[in-house]
């Protein structure tokens, strides 16, 4: 009788093992994955210039021309500023007509990447509080300097 | 005899079952495996981003294409170069490897291509604006410059 029962049951599995191996799969995972996700300070570019390009009159009072030298110095018209005065500047530039009013950047070719990155920075600082979306991409006129 | 059968599973400690283990573990598998990207790029260039208080996280990881702006790591050239996917190019190759990602694209991700500049603090901006240009050529319109947050 004994012996009958035993034969009719199957043995059970040894599953002991299938965490480790679902561990190690796990470990692999973890360690080849990117959990980063990039940030940046997200832009819009014109479109590329076409053919026949209507020439816009914009009011000169419209416009902010601001210089980025190779040296990295900041200036509205000829006037030094700093990045502070700059972003304070623009702010109040941008209230009065945000959607028509133009920044005109002149960026030497020499210039760190750094300086205008924090040039470009402090203008989106300074539109947020807009409430209007910073759509630089029709207000900034980007001209490749041609500074020696 | 009773006695005995009664005190018996006092002295023995019950063993933990550990059949649901197995199914917890590959629940946390599947997670990582769904949610991983793996990294397909190696960099060949070094490059610091620079830093910002207006910096976003980029949204759709699938639709980003990356740029790298730096200097060789090999230490081959002293020149900032570029690099996209996983060789130094040139700035005429960028129309050709923005058709090449479009291609693979989904078409829902070919809408919010984002292009992420990853470039060094000191590239010079002649390098930069090449770029821009090239990417304003072949439409690629969204662009973001990768930096880190300071909080």
């Amino acid at each position: 009788m004994f012996r009958r029962r035993h034969d009719s049951e199957i043995p059970p599995l040894n599953t002991s093992s299938t965490a480790d191996i679902s561990f190690m799969l796990l470990i692999f995972f973890l360690v080849t994955s990117s959990m980063d996700s990039g940030k940046g300070l997200h832009r819009q570019l014109p479109s590329p210039p076409q053919e026949h390009e209507q020439v816009a009159d914009i009011n000169e009072q419209d416009i902010m021309t601001v210089t980025l030298g190779s040296d990295g110095v900041l200036k509205i018209g000829e006037h030094v500023v700093t990045i502070q005065q700059l972003q304070e500047e623009v702010r109040q530039f941008a209230a009065v007509n945000p959607h028509r009013r133009v920044i005109a950047l002149n960026v030497s070719a020499k210039t760190r990447y750094d300086d205008y990155f924090q040039l470009q920075n402090a203008i989106v600082a300074a539109y947020r509080p807009l409430k209007c979306q910073p759509r630089l991409s029709d207000v900034i006129i980007e001209e490749g300097g041609e500074e020696p | 005899m009773i006695r005995r059968r009664f005190t018996r599973p006092d002295h023995s400690v019950p063993e933990l079952n550990m059949a649901s283990l197995p199914d917890l573990i590959f629940t946390v598998l599947f997670f990582f495996m769904i949610v991983t990207h793996m990294r397909d790029v190696e960099k060949h260039v070094q490059y610091t981003v620079p830093s910002g208080t207006e910096v976003e996280k980029d949204a759709h990881k699938s639709a980003i294409v990356h740029i790298f702006i730096g200097k060789p790591i090999d230490g081959s050239s002293d020149n900032y170069q570029i690099q996209l996917n996983n060789e130094i190019a040139t700035v005429q190759d960028i129309a050709r490897f923005i058709e090449s990602e479009r291609r693979q694209m989904a078409t829902e991700d070919n809408e919010r291509m984002t292009i992420s500049i990853k470039a060094d603090r000191d590239v010079p901006m002649a390098v930069i604006n090449d770029v821009k240009q090239a990417l304003r050529q072949s439409y690629a319109l969204n662009i973001s410059y990768a930096a880190t947050e300071i909080k």
